[in-house]
């Protein structure tokens, strides 16, 4: 108790000292308050923002082993093709194994394949043309794997459930009449409004689906509802159609049931794995593997494109990072000469203290007493400054990264188009293609962070003043233990 | 019986060849005043910071109540069983004469009920009153300072008190004043007083003298 005493005491007495002491400490305080708020909240900030994003797994082809499995040569041309198709597709049942998976929250898939119809005219820009190839607008090919899928008019999707149908999701498709049948086992589709206008169909029509290679090889669904495409960035401009005009929608049922009625129909079938977090991606990865995944087939997530979103925040936060760390350097070390500055101009008192038998531990402890306290309040002001400024400290920096990473990506955009695409601000603008560089991101760009001091950030600079008295003591402490009381009063005398 | 005893006792600086202190034996009792003189270097005050515990000795034995002074907690020692009064005072000057004595006080984890009362009672004791105990001692003379160091080497109530020249800045008349006290805490207190000094009127005052010639 009384060195705690003789501790206030002593702040008393050397108080220009200790106002110094204080005013490294308040700054330190202050500049680990905004720091640490800031970083503390950009951390919230995307994981939040990647929370909000679900991080979705789809299998993909690894091209790099596959190119690798490739023979080099013109002469080689038809092995190497060979060699690509005899590569196993992923079959349904694969995906409903993965799916099963502990990793995996929900997951859904796609089916696409290529059929013509007995009852639907394809929807076509061209009068009539002996050529075998005509304008078709609804190619969707891509996929687990990219094979030559017959030549069918129609582009069929099958879809596995309501989650899998992204494009409803996003808005760019919307129903007009009817609805999107909640029985994904059900013979039904849907068409898009420009195909049944074309077509004189309305919700209640049966549709017949044919094999292409086999035309005894038919299906019919029934048409329960009517889309229609937002003019989006994807549509060619100059098109008197939509994408999807020749996209007929189903579900993966439908497909299923096509494709036992005919063996050698090529389908695409696109999973899409929604993971429990992105922690999980590369233990998803392994256990996929390890229930036999294909080398030449690979997992691929969303998480980079999640991840740019937070680019500007994440730059921010190591900003924050780097400048705490220079700051508890810099603030650690002038702590420690001026305490050891102190302890040698109070290198007599020390001296009358171990003379009468004050140990040398205890007064030790004063001195970290001493110090204790001024960083303690030091800190709580600090704190209070870090909670005032650290808001408007945060959105400045992110601000400025923010314009900087914007300046950066209209440079980019100078390299390859000039002033081409700034410009295009008239009707059927084009997306900026560079849109997702650089962090500025397609997404959702996060433009502010908000940083406050709360218990945590109190805490950890509670921490940090323990940590920064402890270090900046030892000069004290160290000296002390090496002073000899009878060679002080010596020396003083 | 002795109280402290010194028995062939040799010392040398760690960075020195030469001994300081040579084979010295002395006892020391209870209820007597001892000077210890000798001219300058000749190790008196080397002798009483081993004898205070502030140094260790490495050559013969000091014994405090039998015990060997090295093999005891030596703080401890200073802060219950001798009380030391420096030539210079060595007081706190940032605080008052009171506070200097209970600091002490704190420091020996004396338990009584009303420190203050105490160290006012003290400082009675050397002569002084609450008035003077209030002031810093930088506002007191030199013979007050040193009879508020006396009144803080008594603020534990030890068996032994420690003088290193403790009028050697003082006039002769404060300096007898300041012996009275001394004299008066051995034969009424029972105290064991060991006065380093190179006053003949010092010397004159105590019950022994042993004289400390160089390096003997």
């Amino acid at each position: 108790m009384y060195l705690l005493k003789n501790a206030l005491v002593s702040i008393s007495r050397n108080r220009g000292r200790n106002i110094l002491i204080g005013i490294i400490i308040l700054v330190i305080a202050s500049s680990s308050s905004i720091s640490l708020s800031i970083r503390e909240s950009a951390s919230k900030l995307v994981t939040s923002y990647i929370d909000k994003y679900n991080i979705e797994a789809t299998i993909s082809m690894n091209r790099q082993n596959l190119i690798g499995s490739f023979e080099p040569g013109n002469n080689n041309f038809e092995n190497n093709i060979q060699k690509f198709n005899e590569i196993e597709s992923i079959t349904e049942e694969q995906i409903i194994d993965y799916g099963t998976s502990d990793y995996v929250k929900d997951y859904y898939y796609t089916y696409n394949l290529s059929m013509n119809s007995s009852t639907l005219e394809k929807a076509t820009e061209e009068i009539e043309s002996n050529s075998d190839f005509s304008f078709d607008k609804g190619g969707r090919f891509g996929g687990i794997k990219n094979e030559r899928m017959g030549q069918g008019d129609f582009t069929i999707l099958g879809y596995s459930s309501y989650q899998s149908m992204s494009d409803f999701i996003s808005g760019k498709y919307t129903i007009t009449q009817g609805e999107v049948s909640d029985d994904f086992t059900s013979d039904s589709c849907i068409l898009n409004e420009e195909l049944a206008t074309l077509n004189n169909i309305s919700v209640g029509d049966e549709v017949t689906l044919v094999d292409p290679n086999h035309e005894e090889s038919t299906y019919t669904v029934t048409v329960t509802g009517i889309f229609s495409e937002k003019d989006s960035s994807d549509n060619e401009p100059m098109s008197m159609f939509s994408n999807s005009v020749n996209t007929i929608i189903t579900n993966t049922h439908v497909i299923s049931e096509i494709i036992l009625g005919s063996e050698d129909i090529r389908t695409n079938l696109n999973p899409t794995f929604i993971l429990t977090g992105q922690d999980v991606i590369d233990s998803f990865t392994e256990e996929v593997k390890e229930k036999g995944l294909d080398d030449f087939y690979q997992i691929t997530t969303n998480l980079e494109t999640i991840e740019l979103g937070t680019k500007s925040i994440q730059n921010v936060s190591s900003f924050a990072t780097t400048f705490l760390i220079l700051t508890l350097i810099i603030g650690g070390v002038v702590l420690f000469i001026l305490n050891l500055i102190n302890v040698r101009e109070r290198k007599y008192e020390i001296g009358v203290l171990r003379t009468i038998g004050m140990k040398k531990q205890y007064v030790m402890i004063q001195f970290v007493f001493e110090l204790f306290i001024v960083s303690f309040v030091a800190l709580l002001l600090g704190a209070g400054i870090g909670s005032v400024s650290s808001l408007p400290v945060s959105n400045q920096l992110l601000k400025s990264e923010i314009n900087s990473s914007h300046l950066e990506q209209e440079n980019i955009e100078q390299n390859f188009k000039g002033d081409n695409f700034s410009k295009n601000d008239g009707p059927g603008r084009r997306e900026n293609p560079f849109s997702n560089m650089n962090g500025v991101m397609k997404l959702e760009e996060i433009t502010s962070i908000n940083a406050i001091v709360d218990f945590e950030i109190l805490m950890k600079l509670l921490g940090i003043g323990i940590l920064l008295t402890l270090v900046s003591s030892i000069s004290a402490t160290i000296a002390i233990s090496r002073f000899s009381p009878i060679t002080i009063l010596k020396e003083r005398s | 019986m002795s109280i402290l005893e010194l028995k062939n006792v040799s010392y040398r600086y760690k960075d020195g060849n030469n001994y300081v202190l040579n084979n010295i034996s002395y006892s020391f009792d209870k209820g007597k005043t001892y000077a210890i003189r000798g001219r300058s270097g000749s190790g008196k005050t080397t002798l009483l910071s081993l004898i205070s515990g502030l140094e260790r000795y490495e050559e013969g034995n000091i014994l405090f109540n039998h015990m060997e002074l090295n093999h005891i907690d030596l703080d401890y020692y200073r802060n219950t069983n001798v009380g030391i009064v420096f030539q210079s005072f060595n007081l706190l000057p940032h605080l008052t004469a009171i506070e200097n004595i209970i600091l002490s006080m704190d420091i020996s984890k004396v338990h009584v009920p009303n420190k203050k009362k105490k160290a006012i009672e003290l400082l009675e004791k050397v002569g002084l009153n609450e008035e003077i105990g209030n002031r810093r001692v930088l506002k007191l003379s030199g013979g007050e300072q040193q009879r508020v160091a006396i009144a803080r080497s008594l603020s534990y109530d030890p068996e032994i008190i420690l003088a290193d020249e403790p009028t050697g800045n003082l006039d002769h008349e404060t300096e007898d004043e300041i012996m009275e006290i001394l004299i008066n805490l051995a034969h009424k207190e029972k105290k064991c007083v060991v006065i380093v000094t190179h006053s003949s009127n010092v010397a004159n005052q105590v019950d022994v003298i042993y004289e400390l010639k160089k390096n003997k």
